[in-house]
């Protein structure tokens, strides 16, 4: 499931094409807490996937997965966008969404019809995943199952 | 003033990331039961077209994986792609075989590996899935023809020590070269 290549938007609505390829040992000194939020050197043992331009190093996301085969599921550990990534002056859109549905083709590929992923976000912006994801909220977890993960897939090699 | 302060910090922590990570085991089995719950509560309601979409979905992202690395394991991978795409549509491999107008026994002799594809064949597998993939998700038209020769090419590269000995018994090269 490495080099996927989708696309994403920058500030003008250009697509740019990116690959999802999984985080080597090499990447992890430029992966500063200033830059990516996390402290991705503790995170390194897991399943760790970066996002970048495609032909180019520089990582714009990175995410963290769990995969949890007794219940066909595929938890997103941690997630972020490069820090010139957030906000109203972000240079490219759509750098989550394609981890998440990165993270929903790992599912399906391991699941098929019985695939989810889920995550816990800060109470204060679960709200914001609902909406832009169409996920379904069980207690904290937001999770994606089938028919939604699918759309989630789908959004994203179109877009 | 503060309350724009507000939703603007909420909407830069909605994009900046997330952290999903469980402080205990103890939280991780008790969230992951209600959600197990919950989720099967809602597969109720999953549709047999959803469920179809699902499968096709997954074979395709299966065959994308199997392209990208040369598998050497004596599987027959063409046949279990096929396999398993006539059974995510079909109730019965014998509608399928009506559908691409090949006898049912031809049919079977490919999943059962007892004879290779005819070009024809694969010619209309192709056809017949940019139908059935056509309102799921972009499907490579080739990616059948890929998967059939890389298996062909994985295969040959892995039984040299069969072929090879007799083969290089058979082969010169006269000309001068270098």
């Amino acid at each position: 499931m490495d080099n996927e290549c989708r696309r994403a938007f920058n500030r003008n609505s250009k697509v740019k094409s990116v690959n999802i390829s999984p985080v080597v040992r090499s990447d992890i000194k430029s992966l500063t807490k200033r830059r990516y939020f996390f402290d991705w050197k503790k995170e390194f043992s897991t399943e760790l996937y970066k996002l970048t331009l495609k032909e180019q190093n520089d990582i714009l996301g990175i995410i963290s997965l769990e995969r949890i085969p007794t219940e066909w599921r595929v938890h997103i550990r941690l997630l972020t966008v490069s820090s010139e990534n957030k906000g109203s002056g972000k240079i490219y859109e759509g750098i989550a969404g394609n981890l998440l549905a990165h993270a929903a083709k790992i599912a399906v590929n391991e699941y098929g019809e019985m695939a989810c992923i889920s995550l816990r976000p800060k109470s204060s912006i679960v709200l914001h995943y609902i909406s832009k994801y169409n996920m379904n909220i069980t207690g904290t977890t937001l999770s994606l199952e089938v028919p939604e993960i699918l759309d989630l897939i789908n959004k994203y090699e179109k877009d | 003033m503060k309350k724009t302060k507000k939703i603007n910090s909420e909407k830069e922590a909605f994009e900046f990331g997330v952290d999903s990570r469980y402080k205990t085991n103890a939280e991780a089995d008790t969230e992951a039961l209600s959600l197990m719950k919950a989720r099967l509560e809602r597969m109720k309601y999953v549709t047999k077209d959803q469920v179809v979409k699902a499968k096709l979905i997954q074979l395709r992202l299966k065959m994308e994986d199997y392209l990208k690395q040369p598998v050497y394991d004596n599987q027959n991978h063409f046949a279990r792609f096929l396999e398993s795409y006539i059974d995510a549509i079909y109730s019965r491999r014998i509608d399928f075989a009506k559908d691409i107008n090949v006898s049912p026994v031809y049919l079977s002799q490919i999943i059962n590996n007892h004879r290779d594809p005819k070009e024809e064949f694969i010619l209309k597998l192709m056809i017949h899935s940019e139908k059935a993939f056509k309102h799921i998700v972009v499907f490579h038209e080739n990616i059948w023809f890929q998967v059939y020769f890389h298996e062909k090419i994985c295969d040959t590269m892995n039984r040299q020590d069969v072929w090879r000995p007799k083969i290089e018994k058979e082969v010169k090269l006269t000309e001068p070269i270098g």
